[in-house]
């Protein structure tokens, strides 16, 4: 990605925000803690961005603001009052906690990050460098033996 | 892609007395209707589902990003997942507050893509033992949506009876079918290798996909057992096909691992595009969609059949349609459905049916077992192009050919793949968070592999359906109630299969990540076979050797509902071969006024 298509995406993704007017379901105070936690997950490195770059927490805003089975709504707001309540500097070392746990909050907040990056311009192209969906002429795809 | 020109009416003439009427357009009704009006028979074709604009359904090209929700569903709808066809009886739907219910069918992406293409579980119930069944009503059938492996039987598999003793053989052999084999590979268009195997013949093959990396690595492992994989043969043109206007050729461009799929440039076969098309246009096919066939009627004087009587989906109104030949292909359980449905005084227990053989000897392939694993030298390679094939490898059957086992008869084959997809199914199995997780997702995209098996069930007569007294659908057609479990044979086959996969691996130097023990619900397959067999004799079979109702001589079942044992390999080829031989047959006796 260059300088101009970042300054394209920055401008869209402003855009969106106030058209949404704020978030879909979560509260500011949620929203924040969502990406400091999906980021968390699966954070930027010098290969690619990560879950913010992505904006994996305003998939999983939007996703759960239209959620047919409200308890799924509950599980996520129960699961992150606690990380809204802390300190900020506490928050890494209880993601710890609960991932050693296998807890299903932590679980839950696991998968959907990976949904969301992995199926992002970002986790598709700059991370995992995919290089299909392309039209193919002549040979394609491997060896024959 | 507009086609005006395929737009089935709801006013359809229902006054002539048509040749043959084919109940459904799936792989069975598609060459029905290709073969019966390339003998210049007028044809009527009734498809209980809709037309859809395939193309925009299907999407292959879609960007998940592009999706509002990455693929997934509306939220209102769901499918059902592999825990509640465990756990549940069916109907799977029933109370459920969600606006529709489809069954489990769902590529990594969600199914937003296939959800009109299945059926809504709501409107279509089924009741009894736990059976995973996946229905397609839309024009087309579930070759919309197919996984495209495309295989022949052998005398392996028509003898098998002769070789171990159990069951029935077929009434054919392969010099009977082996010509219409080639006849559907070259007028289909089919890829793969060349490998030489008795037990697998070869098809007349177009340019084969190619094997991943890891791929070749494991073949060449393989070599010292005598085993091989092979470039998965897919039921797809990869050199064109000159005679079909309506097909592409494959472009290896699609998010074709986005199971379930579906080729929107109708590369992959399709029954619409590669059968009714062409059938279409020579003038003599009337297609009606929206149709559901609930009884084939007959003609009180002959006991014959005299047509089928239909409702229109959306309008609920029931229509007579009359003709001088009924051809079944609706699949193997509606096809079994409808001769029960269709009960009268001279067939007291549904058409066809004196032998009470109709419903039962269902069989279809056992899944489940498999497993998951790490080419070593692959991880943090560069990534490289794989997608865009078909599918990735078959390893064929290697149990009970020339060694016999104690523990079980038959055999299975695997089905896998390995290379770089666009999504990392890999990495919901990884554990931990953080950089170290990150990049062990992108050190292992591409070098992960994964396989299988696609094993015989074997054909039982009580493994059967029958109609539930009481439950109907909503068009109040009474449904099935299933009575078919796994048995013995199956259990030390699934056994078996997840400890020669993981031998395999292990030989090859692949480590192995995840074994798959447990045997999934029956019907995971969407083989559903042997619910009408063929045989020779008319008292332990429904159809003769040309798919033709012994009791009822103008009544043919061309679906997957005639075949005698399951096999191992997938059915479609199969279904279509058989279809295009009896096919002629009919048309032949129709011509000499012997129906």
């Amino acid at each position: 990605m260059d300088r101009r298509d970042l300054i394209k995406l920055s401008a869209g993704a402003a855009l969106t925000a106030k058209a949404a007017g704020a978030h879909r379901f979560f509260t500011g105070d949620e929203f924040a803690v969502v990406e400091e936690l999906t980021e968390a997950i699966i954070p930027a490195d010098e290969k690619s961005g990560g879950a913010k770059a992505a904006r994996v927490a305003d998939y999983i805003d939007k996703r759960l603001a239209e959620a047919f089975d409200a308890s799924e709504r509950d599980q996520w707001r129960s699961g992150l009052k606690p990380f809204v309540a802390a300190a900020a500097p506490d928050r890494a070392a209880m993601l710890d906690r609960l991932a050693a746990a296998n807890d299903l909050f932590f679980l839950t907040l696991k998968k959907a990050t990976i949904k969301a990056y992995y199926t992002s311009r970002i986790g598709i192209h700059d991370d995992l460098d995919y290089q299909g969906n392309v039209y193919q002429s002549g040979d394609y795809a491997g060896k024959l033996p | 892609m507009l086609d005006e020109v395929h737009e089935p009416s709801a006013h359809v003439d229902l006054s002539v007395t048509y040749d043959a009427v084919i109940v459904g357009s799936g792989a069975a009704g598609g060459m029905a209707a290709h073969v019966l009006t390339s003998h210049g028979m007028k044809v009527l074709l009734l498809e209980a589902g809709k037309k859809l604009p395939i193309e925009k359904e299907l999407r292959s090209m879609e960007w998940p990003y592009d999706h509002p929700r990455r693929g997934d569903m509306p939220p209102d709808d769901r499918a059902i997942t592999r825990n509640e066809y465990t756990i549940r009886k069916p109907p799977y739907a029933k109370g459920s507050p969600y606006r529709h219910v489809f069954s489990y069918v769902q590529g990594w992406a969600g199914s937003d893509y296939s959800k009109n293409i299945v059926v809504d579980e709501k409107d279509h119930p089924y009741t009894g033992t736990n059976f995973a069944w996946v229905r397609a009503r839309t024009f087309g059938g579930k070759t919309a949506i197919w996984g495209r492996l495309a295989l022949r039987l052998s005398d392996y598999d028509f003898q098998a009876a002769s070789r171990d003793g159990y069951g029935e053989n077929w009434p054919i052999r392969y010099a009977d079918i082996e010509p219409y084999y080639d006849r559907v590979d070259n007028y289909l268009g089919i890829s793969g290798l060349k490998e030489n195997l008795p037990y697998l013949p070869d098809s007349r093959f177009q340019r084969p996909n190619k094997l991943t990396h890891a791929e070749i690595l494991f073949r060449r492992s393989l070599e010292k057992r005598g085993r091989l994989i092979t470039p998965y043969r897919a039921g797809v043109t990869t050199d064109g096909l000159k005679h079909n206007k309506y097909r592409s050729k494959c472009f290896g461009r699609g998010a074709c691992d986005r199971r379930a799929g579906g080729c929107d440039i109708h590369a992959a076969f399709d029954s619409p595009t590669g059968l009714i098309y062409p059938a279409w246009d020579t003038g003599n096919l009337t297609v009606r969609t929206n149709a559901t066939v609930y009884e084939i009627t007959v003609d009180k004087n002959s006991g014959k059949a005299s047509g089928v009587s239909f409702i229109d989906t959306e309008s609920k109104k029931t229509y007579q349609a009359k003709a001088k030949v009924v051809v079944l292909g609706a699949s193997t359980l509606e096809s079994a459905r409808l001769m029960l449905l269709s009960k009268s005084t001279q067939h007291p227990n549904g058409i066809g049916n004196s032998s009470n053989h109709v419903g039962h000897n269902f069989c279809e392939h056992l899944m489940g077992p498999g497993v998951t694993g790490i080419v070593k030298s692959l991880v943090g390679a560069p990534k490289t192009l794989d997608d865009g094939r078909p599918g990735g490898f078959y390893l064929p059957r290697f149990r009970n050919l020339t060694e016999k086992r104690s523990d079980y008869i038959r055999g299975y084959g695997y089905e896998g793949e390995a290379g770089s997809h666009m999504f990392p199914d890999h990495a919901y199995g990884i554990p931990g968070y953080g950089a170290a997780f990150k990049k062990t997702v992108r050190d292992r995209q591409g070098a992960m592999i994964t396989m299988g098996a696609f094993g015989e069930v074997l054909a039982r007569y009580e493994n059967y359906v029958d109609l539930d007294p009481r439950m109907k659908d909503r068009w109040g057609v009474p449904v099935l109630r299933f009575h078919i479990e796994f048995g013995d044979n199956e259990r030390a086959m699934a056994r078996d299969m997840a400890d020669s996969a993981k031998e395999m691996f292990e030989d090859a130097g692949i480590e192995v990540t995840g074994v798959d023990r447990d045997v999934l619900t029956p019907g995971w397959s969407i083989h559903e076979l042997g619910t009408a067999r063929m045989g020779t004799d008319p008292k332990k079979s429904v159809l003769n050797a040309f798919q033709q109702s012994h009791d009822v001589k103008n009544l043919f079942v061309v679906d997957g509902s005639s075949h005698v044992s399951a096999s191992n390999q997938n059915p479609t080829w199969t279904i279509m071969a058989l279809c295009w031989r009896s096919c002629d047959y009919l048309a032949d006796r129709f011509k000499k006024g012997e129906l």
